[in-house]
């Protein structure tokens, strides 16, 4: 408080030295306030825009060759195919990736494997080249096992392409 | 004193010395500021939909096949979900939360007369019919008495073994009551445009084999047509109350004895007074027919005749309803005013989404093709108003012409400013209240208004619309504006701006939106146009249950912007 007397005394006595113009330092320090914050409100805004949406996978006829190649490796994507469509089953990668437990599945035809709900090799085609599994040998059971699989991943997964045996991919 | 103690001394005696310059002018440039920065807070709006909803307005597909684009969607009607297929009509007794039916015409004007079905303040509430007759006489017409009209008149038609009913009227009620007659008593209308030229009309009377044509007298060549067509059996003549002296079932000499005429006052006034004022019952009714319109490209070219089941007809009705937020939709309260021809099926839909809100409907004879706003809304408040983009350039050419004082100049840009800024339409104040001198006068109460949708006609040389025009279109009547892209084959629109959209861009034609609920759309390679990763450009292809055959190509090219709206290439 002692403080507090002193400054006021030592001001108080100090000459009236009231500057009536415009431009003191003090006004216009608060006029570039005013400006400054008039400009903020009115300054046209940007419009703002959106990251952009990741393009759009295009639909490919597959042939057992070509699938191959999908199976994770390499930070590609993981495809599967089950009756002929291709599932791109890369958010499973832990799954049907490299080392997950399904991995026989990536990049091949799974169509059987599913049906018989086995994950050995010789669920799988042999022949890459020759034509496509045609399920004909499997039980109502397996046929249904394998319907609701392929439900599921319906619902899970995105169809990216259809798979066709080497030679069919100009057929319709 | 210390180091610190003399920094501090140092520090007070600059801060006092810098304060103690305080005056009258500070004080005055604080207030200002204060009161700027109050003002501000005070008034600040938030925008009437989140930037980030604009800038991303369809969903495109994850999938697109080798040569199209990925499919875009609107947001309400998103991938995996069915489109929008129809009105979800309850009938009554059935449990609210029951799954409706799709629905077809018939329900609409069932609608219209059973009122507002929601509880609430507005429950049973109707609207009304009105005709406008040059500028003082607007005449009410009772909802019962259209009933028994609609039931007398396809009564008739029906009992003369009329099968194919052609309507060759302007904009009026008795285009609507006929449409209306045909839904109900199985009979297939055939909508024509008004105004033809006399061998387009029997050209168009030949492609749609109608038999019966329901008609004004002066616009319709009769004895031409008697000639040429003779598969003519029936004509019904709307006479107005000037001319309903003449006798207008007398048929001239040597022409068509095969045809019978008579006049719509007679049907109505010959039936029984106590008939025909129920609808046919609910149950027995059988599958609703088709509707046959017109599609008018550059005038002198021949008009292309596209079939609509009911199912399109009342999936663009509900597309169009649900194009609309729920607190802003037409109801009870609101005058819908077609001032397009009912021809069109962007207007015709939009007229039957008004019924079925239950929305007060006027019917202008004048309006159809009228490039005058003005004398189109004569004699009526709407509050919802179709028009095409030729009327609406003309209110703009006419009212941007008196802005010409600075004050004016300023006052636009100003609301102009809350518009693209702010993102919320601007407000009536004191101060714009100056401006309102220079509104088009569209109607009796220009404030009434709320809602334009305009279409832009593909192949039929529409001029366009920029978004700076549509934007000032905002600003001069205080309404929204909706823009639509509209062709032969899509009942109603393929796709239309947002309702709360009134971003301002570089461009010469705006862009079109959306698609509705109702529509999906996607563009194919073309010979010199084609798709790429992320870039989606191409010839317009709609599909969805609005579009005849489930699927049309528009025969334009077209690309998706950044915000994944529709526009021109």
């Amino acid at each position: 408080m002692d403080y507090v007397e002193k400054r006021v005394a030592q001001e108080a006595s100090k000459p009236a030295a009231a500057d009536d113009s415009l431009f003191t330092p003090l006004n216009v320090l608060l006029l570039g306030v005013l400006v400054y914050t008039v400009y903020t409100f009115f300054k046209p805004k940007v419009p703002v825009a959106l990251p952009k949406e990741e393009p759009a996978v295009v639909f490919k006829t597959f042939t057992p060759r070509t699938l191959l190649p999908y199976s994770g490796e390499d930070n590609a994507p993981v495809y599967l195919a089950v009756r002929g469509r291709v599932f791109d089953v890369s958010r499973g990668r832990n799954f049907y990736g490299p080392g997950g437990p399904y991995a026989n599945f990536a990049g091949r035809d799974a169509s059987r494997g599913l049906a018989k709900g086995s994950f050995d090799e010789d669920m799988l085609t042999k022949d890459l080249d020759g034509p496509l599994d045609t399920l004909a040998d499997l039980t109502r059971d397996e046929l249904e096992a394998l319907q609701g699989w392929e439900d599921r991943f319906s619902e899970k997964y995105l169809v990216v392409g259809k798979l066709v045996a080497v030679g069919d991919e100009n057929k319709a | 004193m210390t180091f610190f103690d003399q920094l501090m001394l140092h520090f007070d005696e600059g801060v006092t010395g810098l304060f103690g310059q305080w005056n009258v002018y500070s004080s005055l440039i604080f207030t200002l500021f204060a009161g700027f920065l109050t003002y501000q807070i005070a008034t600040r709006r938030d925008p009437d939909a989140h930037p980030f909803l604009l800038a991303r307005q369809a969903q495109p597909s994850a999938v697109r096949q080798e040569g199209e684009s990925p499919v875009y969607r609107s947001q309400g009607a998103p991938h995996g979900m069915p489109l929008n297929p129809g009105l979800n009509v309850k009938d009554p007794g059935v449990s609210k939360w029951a799954k409706g039916r799709d629905g077809d015409l018939r329900d609409i004007w069932r609608q219209a007369v059973a009122g507002v079905q929601e509880d609430g303040p507005s429950k049973g509430a109707t609207g009304r019919i009105l005709t406008v007759l040059g500028s003082e006489n607007v005449t009410e017409h009772r909802l019962d008495d259209l009933t028994r009209q609609i039931n007398l008149i396809g009564q008739h038609i029906l009992d003369q073994g009329g099968n194919r009913v052609a309507i060759y009227l302007p904009n009026s009620v008795e285009l609507i009551v006929t449409l209306f007659a045909c839904a109900f008593h199985n009979l297939t209308a055939v909508i024509l445009p008004f105004d033809q030229p006399d061998d387009a009309v029997i050209s168009m009377l030949r492609r749609s084999a109608a038999d019966t044509v329901v008609t004004a007298p002066g616009s319709f060549p009769f004895d031409h047509v008697v000639k040429s067509y003779p598969s003519l059996r029936q004509l019904i003549w709307v006479v107005d109350e000037g001319s309903a002296h003449l006798d207008w079932n007398e048929v001239p000499q040597g022409t068509g004895g095969s045809v019978n005429v008579s006049t719509w006052q007679d049907i109505v006034s010959d039936g029984p007074a106590d008939a025909g004022k129920d609808l046919p019952p609910l149950e027995s009714q059988k599958e609703a027919r088709d509707v046959t319109i017109f599609w008018q490209s550059k005038p002198g070219s021949a008009e292309e005749m596209v079939r609509f089941t009911a199912a399109n007809l009342i999936s663009a009705v509900t597309a169009q309803i649900f194009a609309i937020p729920t607190s802003q939709r037409m109801g009870p309260s609101d005058l819908f005013l077609p001032a397009d021809s009912l021809a069109n099926t962007h207007t015709l839909v939009l007229t039957l989404a008004a019924l079925y809100s239950n929305a007060s409907v006027a019917f202008n004879s004048v309006g159809a093709g009228a490039n005058d706003l003005v004398m189109a809304t004569r004699g009526i408040a709407p509050t919802i108003l179709v028009a095409t983009p030729a009327a609406l350039l003309k209110t703009h050419q006419e009212t941007g012409g008196t802005l010409t004082s600075a004050i004016a100049r300023n006052l636009h840009s100003i609301q102009t400013r809350s518009l693209t800024q702010d993102g919320v339409m601007p407000t009536a104040s004191f101060i714009t209240s100056y401006y309102d001198r220079y509104r088009p006068a569209i109607g009796t109460k220009p404030g009434k208004l709320r809602l334009i949708f305009t279409a832009e006609r593909v192949g039929a040389g529409t001029p366009p619309l920029s978004s700076a025009v549509l934007s000032d279109l905002r600003v001069y009547t205080g309404a929204r504006v909706i823009y639509a892209l509209t062709s032969a084959k899509v009942a109603g629109a393929a796709a239309q701006t947002g309702f709360y959209d009134y971003r301002v861009f570089n461009d010469n034609r705006s862009h079109f939106g959306a698609p509705l609920t109702s529509t999906e759309i996607l563009l194919k390679d073309t010979a010199t146009v084609k798709n790429a990763d992320g870039q989606s450009r191409g010839e317009i292809i709609v599909k969805g249950p609005c579009v005849a055959g489930n699927e049309a190509a528009l025969g334009v090219e077209g690309q998706i912007r950044e915000d994944n709206t529709l526009a021109y290439l």
